[in-house]
């Protein structure tokens, strides 16, 4: 038996190791190989050739996304020049924001044409009209033309000629233009008085409101107490009477005030107009901006972009509001999935006894990764809203039902949802970093006679730290750019309140909420203007681009940092 | 096969124990007491199996007090997996199975009662590849003591020092204790290992291979570090190096496929074996 063994073994040892028949040398790489295009197949050239194109692919389109969202979004805050351009039909004033080549047809030769934001709504009805440019008499670009942003029906585009207050002329022509910001400034001490006189009017108003609801609620439920209620709503406005008269006095004075100054423009045709001063939010001439100008122009925009809310229906202005609800709502998932997650993992992957049922329910978490989000928004509305939302405000918050309080969409649920959602993920991460954790280290601390408890608290989780954070990192990217759930779970597209302000108790967790990426979504698709909204898609994405990344990166540091503390300098 | 997954790993160990044999309080006391409490450990028909595999034949071995005592053997002969039934740490090991009593002190370390901590921390391990947490010196050496409840400064400050004296490494890193101490050499590194078990103050310290990562230097300094040692403790030491065998025990165990088959003082296992399988082995002749 052996011996055959050894015989068999002869025979094919050489078949398999054996050098090639005499004569022929092995293959080498190179101008003199008998076959190269075998030679070049044999290295496997062309797999390799493909794996290296795949890359160059995926590298292309990730720097053409990034490219785009960078150009466009960079760009819409620059101050771009005006262009006058006279037709048959009349002049019209504004910056050229695309242009192409419609191409023949119909027997029509192709013809080139212009998109200008000609701006004026109030006076034009749309502010963007393309013009064909063989209909073109006459194109410059003026020296003095002003861009206004208003507060109400977008930009204006034309020439100041005065400023007014009421039949007073206070500045005309050549120093109108110099007169103006002073004059936008003097409206501020009015516009300042009437928003005072309008909090304090609410202060005054709170207790007769609270009233008229628990009167509202006892009609309902308590009939008897109503007359009585009716009796408090009546002598507390009594009381406050008086008061409310002063301020509506000054409110009317002031916005009298406002009302009488005004600053006369007119437009490329000519057509005057009178803008209210305090209706103006920024006035500027780019035709006549230098570039540091231009600079300082772009610095206070992208301020006013990043720290203020939207106007026009979120086509103009800031989107703070969005940013403080996405940075929000990801530090509150972020502190439910965390603690969540890594008990979870710690339970399955140190204590749960191995078995049928830990297999089952390690496949039903790696699963529950791959349930599509929208599944998991409808759970949220469900299950958080309805759910425990009815419950809280049955219990807790009676009185103003049939408002809810809890009981719709907020900021808390949209959270608890995401937290679900990324949930899998910090599970997964947690263990995996459960599991490098060296065995020498476990063993070595329960032969110190540690408790398992011990090993695991003190060895275990410090060395496990690095995977637990990698775990959060995906949680963080993955709640940050999710949309979906949070339609249905308390975003809206604006949001008047932000969730954390001075009235007590501080936060309000129950408030709906303005999200980055429902914005995008909101103001791309949603926009009654959707030319005007381009540019603010493009500039919020590259904030949500900015914030994800920045979000990240902040994590691998504070994880790489971890590491180098656990893992330790060994060389 | 079914039913032993489902069973919990600890259970697992004790319950042949429970149904091996008679309990050892029941065992008669004129048998066990004069010569159980001469030795430091003591085995009995001790059988080890992973999983259906049987990895130790019944052993029965007694080691001596304030001795050192080298296990020797080729490869998966099974001694390190006796050396880690005396501070049960088998028990990690899952689908395992002991049968058969180990008496530490005369007392049978698989009851279902004892305390694995206190058993532990009495029975210290150093490991094959030094294992020193990620944390500093300090830290490391008062991670025992810390874990029972010792929490005094200064007590903790004189137990690192003692330990490091004893491990002979004390002047090497007095001024560096805070440091980490993944930035010591290996050598340092197994040496640190050593101290940290000292400073739990044990009786018995086993040595899983101490030495078989380090160089000739290092080993010569854990070899001298032993020596010091076993005027206080008891030590078992599992060594694939012949040498370091006859150099550092007073006594040697030879195993071969999970039995005893010699165990003598080590003079006489180096230079007149009674076994053939043993002069063979010491010989070079085979493993």
């Amino acid at each position: 038996m052996a011996s055959s063994s050894t015989q068999t073994a002869a025979v094919t040892t050489p078949a398999v190791t054996a050098p090639p028949p005499s004569g022929r040398r092995p293959p080498v790489r190179g101008p003199h190989a008998s076959s190269s295009w075998q030679e070049f197949r044999r290295q496997g050239i062309p797999a390799v050739w493909s794996t290296a194109a795949m890359v160059l692919v995926i590298l292309l389109l990730l720097g053409g996304m990034v490219a785009l969202i960078l150009s466009k979004g960079l760009v819409h805050l620059w101050p771009a020049s005006l262009t006058q351009v006279r037709t048959e039909s009349g002049a019209f004033l504004g910056p050229v924001v695309q242009r192409e080549t419609r191409p023949a047809q119909d027997g029509e030769a192709a013809r080139d044409r212009i998109l200008v934001k000609i701006g004026n709504r109030d006076l034009n009805g749309l502010d963007f009209r393309w013009f064909d440019v063989r209909d073109i008499r006459e194109r410059t670009q003026p020296k003095d033309a002003i861009v206004l942003e208003r507060r109400e029906h977008g930009n204006f585009h034309g020439y100041l000629s005065a400023i007014r207050d009421g039949e007073q002329v206070v500045a005309d022509r050549a120093q109108a233009w110099d007169k103006l910001g002073s004059a936008m400034h003097a409206v501020r001490a009015d516009v300042n008085g009437i928003e005072r006189v309008d909090g304090q009017l609410e202060k005054l108003h709170g207790p007769v409101v609270r009233l008229q609801r628990k009167l509202e609620i006892a009609r309902r439920r308590a009939p008897a107490d109503v007359a009585r209620l009716e009796h408090e709503v009546e002598t507390e406005t009594a009381r406050i009477a008086p008061q409310v008269a002063v301020l509506e006095q000054e409110r009317e004075t002031r916005g009298a005030a406002l009302a009488q100054r005004v600053a006369v423009f007119t437009d490329a045709e000519g057509h005057e107009k009178n803008i209210r001063l305090d209706t103006i939010v920024r006035a500027y001439r780019p035709n006549a901006m230098g570039v540091f100008a231009k600079i300082r122009h772009y610095t206070a925009k992208l301020r006013e972009f990043v720290f203020t809310g939207p106007r026009e229906s979120n086509t103009e202005g800031g989107i703070f509001p969005a940013l403080f609800g996405t940075l929000f709502m990801v530090l509150l998932m972020t502190l439910a999935v965390v603690p969540m997650g890594v008990i979870a993992a710690l339970y399955l992957h140190e204590y749960a006894r191995q078995g049928f049922l830990l297999r089952a329910v390690g496949l039903a978490v790696s699963n529950l990764a791959g349930v599509p989000s929208i599944v998991f928004g409808m759970f949220g509305l469900a299950f958080f809203v309805y759910g425990v939302g009815g419950f809280i405000d049955r219990t807790f918050f009676a009185a103003t039902l049939p408002n809810p309080t809890f009981g719709t969409g907020g900021l808390l649920w949209a959270s608890m949802t995401l937290a679900l959602l990324t949930l899998p993920v910090v599970i997964v991460a947690t263990e995996e970093g459960l599991s490098s954790v060296p065995r020498a280290n476990r063993e070595g601390a329960l032969a110190l006679g540690a408790t398992q408890w011990q090993t695991l608290r003190h060895v275990v989780l410090p060395n496990a730290m690095p995977g637990i954070l990698t775990g959060v990192i995906l949680a963080v990217s993955r709640g940050a750019g999710e949309v979906a759930p949070l339609m249905l779970t308390g975003v809206v597209k604006l949001a008047p309140d932000l969730a954390v302000d001075g009235g007590f108790p501080f936060v309000h967790l129950e408030r709906k909420f303005m999200h980055l990426g429902f914005h995008i979504y909101d103001v791309s698709m949603q926009s009654p203007n959707v030319e005007a909204a381009k540019p603010m898609v493009y500039t919020t994405t590259l904030l949500l681009l900015i914030l994800v990344v920045a979000l990240n990166a902040s994590a691998i540091v504070l994880r790489n940092r971890m590491r180098r503390r656990y893992r330790g300098a060994t060389l | 096969m079914n039913l032993e997954d489902a069973m919990p790993t600890e259970r697992d160990v004790t319950q042949p124990v429970t149904r091996s044999g008679p309990e050892p309080v029941s065992t008669p006391p004129a048998d066990v007491a004069p010569e159980g409490s001469n030795w430091a450990i003591e085995t009995r028909a001790l059988r080890f199996y992973y999983g259906a595999s049987l990895a130790l034949k019944g052993i029965d071995i007694q080691i001596p007090r304030n001795q050192v005592t080298a296990f020797i053997g080729p490869s998966g002969c099974g001694k390190s997996t006796l050396l880690r039934c005396f501070n049960r740490m088998n028990d990690l090991i899952e689908h395992s199975r002991v049968d058969g009593e180990v008496l530490v002190d005369g007392e049978n370390i698989y009851r279902p009662d004892i305390q694995m901590e206190s058993l532990r921390k009495r029975v210290g391990m150093v490991f094959q590849k030094s294992n020193p947490f990620p944390m500093s010196i300090y830290e490391n050496l008062t991670f025992g003591p810390r874990m029972r409840g010792i929490r005094d400064r200064s007590s903790l400050d004189q137990i690192v020092e003692h330990a490091l004296r004893r491990a002979d490494l004390w002047r090497e890193v007095k001024d560096r204790l805070k440091d980490s101490a993944l930035q010591l050499s290996g050598g340092q590194q197994q040496r640190l290992c050593i101290a940290r078990t000292l400073a739990n103050e044990p009786e018995i310290v086993l040595m899983d291979e101490p030495a078989s990562a380090l160089d000739p230097i290092s080993t010569g300094k854990i070899e001298e570090t032993i020596h010091e040692l076993k005027q206080e403790y008891t030590i078992v030491i599992v060594t694939h190096n012949m040498q370091q065998a006859a150099r550092c025990s007073d006594r040697t165990a030879f195993f071969y496929l999970g039995d005893l088959i010699e165990f003598d003082l080590t003079e006489r296992i180096f230079s007149g074996p009674s076994r053939k399988e043993t002069e063979d082995y010491v010989t070079g002749k085979f493993g």
